[in-house]
């Protein structure tokens, strides 16, 4: 029975079901094994993917249904269903209205003066001797690595009005600035610091975008005449666009999403010009517990934030 | 390249003084710290005219207030554990993703790579009532488990895995290694830049993370060293000798890491952009 066809090589080299295994049986016990292989692979997958449900997607959703109950956690009423009134509660909510005001402000502050220092640099640094460049890009890298309770206190000492070092050194000038007690200034101070601390991961992919740039281009353009700005205006900045278009999309995601400085160093004061959305989304569901409406401001930050995205990507690709 | 060289003289001056300004608070704050209290409060030069160790020695010398100690190593546990989790379940979602051809693996992978657009901070409400019922709020367990599920991770090693040749992978197969055979004793070794990378990164984002420890934790001597020293805002307001002291102590370790891995780190932050 079992000598009247040969298997074919491949099956031969697998391991037979049983030694009295017939043909047809043989061939079904290979699928299910095929089945099996195929999906073994799952085994690597599995552990990422239960904490990838667990606390990604399963949050993700959590929280859009949260947004949609009236959650007090410390009520002993159970959460009811709501529909949309948190959302419209945030669009009557002047502390709402105000928290996005300070946050917008900031975002149009520091990320165009952000991304324009680190284009700058960037620029300015890869004309520089190959030898070099690592050793600025390190010095100027350096304030990202460190902690952001670190760098807010210390700029917050920096900026104190009476003990703090830059009034003490502006006094020989006869300057004296408010630095974080005028509503103004506040939000100022606050993205100085923020530039000088979030630079550095925009500065290293943007020289990391010019290496990229074919040295052939340049020398094409050098007999043509081109120098100076005209060689970053017609080579350099369109080359690198979609990086600076990258760059600048991550840093008003980040932007958007500003906390610590603001935190630490002002607290959201003075009369709250400082306090950002995350900051009052942290106010709301943490110190008075109401995770519902908490719930639903991240969801309209998630929202503006996808729209930003998609806008910066339609106006340089329309470009 | 079409500059002369008194332009990149003056360029490089520029960019010098650029730099040394971006260095210069971190300086400051080490050489501060030496000061007595009165001279940081008047500030009468960059040096100390006197210099002291008190500000460390109050701040070590005080385990009950400030457990600074404490927070070191709760700081160290919880950024290696997150390390590990990270590299070992991202490492073996990468490889089967990327190598192993599954059904429904393309579907999945797209799924992981779009959170990537997810604000990590939107979640922090929901997460936290997840982890209110399992009894892992104020435990270290709280900042670890979940950071395993970022899908940063997955995206960097799966670029990197897809670039290794397959025939040594077919190769190993052939010597009857098994895939648990071919991704520890194939794929790993050959991606260990990677994967240093996505260490290094793993371990200085969980070393500074603010917002996690501040809302998951709540005892003092279960605090990590950023969160610890945020407390010094409300109980060591105006004494800045020992908040100099502690941000020295905090971020030592940082600079000396950055010092020592910042080759991987940068390539890491390149290839990320460049990717996209």
């Amino acid at each position: 029975m079992s000598n009247q066809t040969p298997l074919p090589e491949p099956q031969e080299q697998l391991p037979a079901v049983g030694p009295t295994a017939r043909g047809v049986e043989n061939y079904r016990g290979n699928a299910r094994r095929r089945i099996i292989r195929r999906y073994s692979g799952y085994l690597f997958l599995a552990p990422y993917l239960v904490l990838f449900f667990s606390f990604l997607i399963l949050p993700l959703i959590y929280g859009f249904w949260l947004s949609l109950v009236d959650y007090e956690m410390l009520s002993p009423e159970p959460p009811g269903f709501v529909g949309l009134d948190n959302y419209s509660e945030a669009m009557d909510d002047p502390y709402f209205w105000q928290a996005m005001k300070a946050t917008g402000l900031y975002v149009g502050m520091a990320v165009p003066l952000g991304i324009g220092l680190a284009l700058l640099m960037a620029v300015l640094i890869d004309s520089l001797p190959q030898k070099r460049q690592g050793f600025y890009r390190l010095m100027i890298f350096m304030p990202t690595m460190i902690t952001i309770t670190v760098a807010g206190l210390v700029w917050r000492w920096f900026y104190h009005s009476e003990f703090g070092l830059f009034n003490a050194m502006l006094e020989r000038f006869d300057i004296w600035v408010p630095w974080l007690t005028d509503t103004t200034w506040a939000m100022r101070s606050i993205v100085l610091m923020s530039v000088w601390w979030t630079i550095g991961v925009p500065l290293v992919i943007l020289m990391a975008g010019l290496k990229q740039i074919p040295v052939s281009y340049y020398e094409a353009a050098a007999i043509d005449g081109a120098t100076g700005y005209r060689r970053f205006l017609y080579i350099t900045f369109p080359l690198l666009r979609p990086i600076l278009l990258f760059v600048v999309v991550l840093s008003i995601i980040g932007s958007f999403q500003v906390f610590g400085q603001t935190f630490i160093i002002t607290e959201g004061g003075p009369e709250l010009a400082t306090r950002v959305i995350m900051h009052y989304i942290y106010d709301t569901a943490f110190n008075f517990y109401r995770m519902g409406y908490g719930a639903a401001m991240s969801w309209i930050l998630f929202a503006v934030i996808i729209v930003f995205s998609l806008l910066q990507f339609r106006i340089f690709r329309e470009r | 390249m079409g500059i002369s060289k008194n332009t990149q003289r003056a360029i490089e001056v520029f960019v010098l003084i650029v730099a040394a300004i971006f260095v210069m608070p971190i300086i400051l704050v080490f050489i501060t710290s030496f000061k007595p209290e009165p001279e940081i409060i008047r500030f009468q030069g960059i040096l100390p005219i006197q210099w002291t160790l008190e500000n460390f020695r109050e701040i070590l010398g005080n385990p009950e207030e400030i457990p600074i100690f404490r927070w070191l190593l709760n700081s160290l546990f919880i950024s290696s554990m997150v390390t590990l989790l990270v590299l070992t379940v991202s490492s073996m979602a990468a490889y089967a993703l990327a190598r192993l051809n599954l059904p429904g693996g393309r579907i999945l992978f797209f799924l992981i790579i779009a959170t990537l657009m997810v604000p990590p901070q939107i979640l922090l409400v929901p997460v936290y009532l997840i982890l209110n019922p399992l009894g892992w709020l104020d435990t270290p367990l709280a900042l670890i488990i979940p950071a395993g599920a970022g899908a940063f991770g997955v995206f960097l090693l799966h670029q990197f895995f897809k670039g290794i040749p397959k025939d040594l992978e077919e190769a190993a197969a052939i010597d009857g290694c098994s895939k648990l055979g071919i991704y520890w004793h194939v794929i790993l070794p050959l991606s260990k830049p990677a994967l240093a990378t996505l260490g290094i990164f793993t371990f200085i984002g969980s070393w500074n993370d603010f917002m996690g420890p501040l809302i998951f934790l709540d005892s003092v001597e279960k605090y990590t060293l950023p969160v610890g020293i945020a407390l010094f805002q409300t109980s060591y307001y105006a004494e800045y000798g020992l908040t100099l002291a502690a941000s020295v102590i905090c971020t030592f370790p940082i600079i000396v890491v950055f010092l020592f891995f910042h080759k991987f780190i940068i390539r890491g932050i390149a290839m990320s952009g460049l990717k996209e």
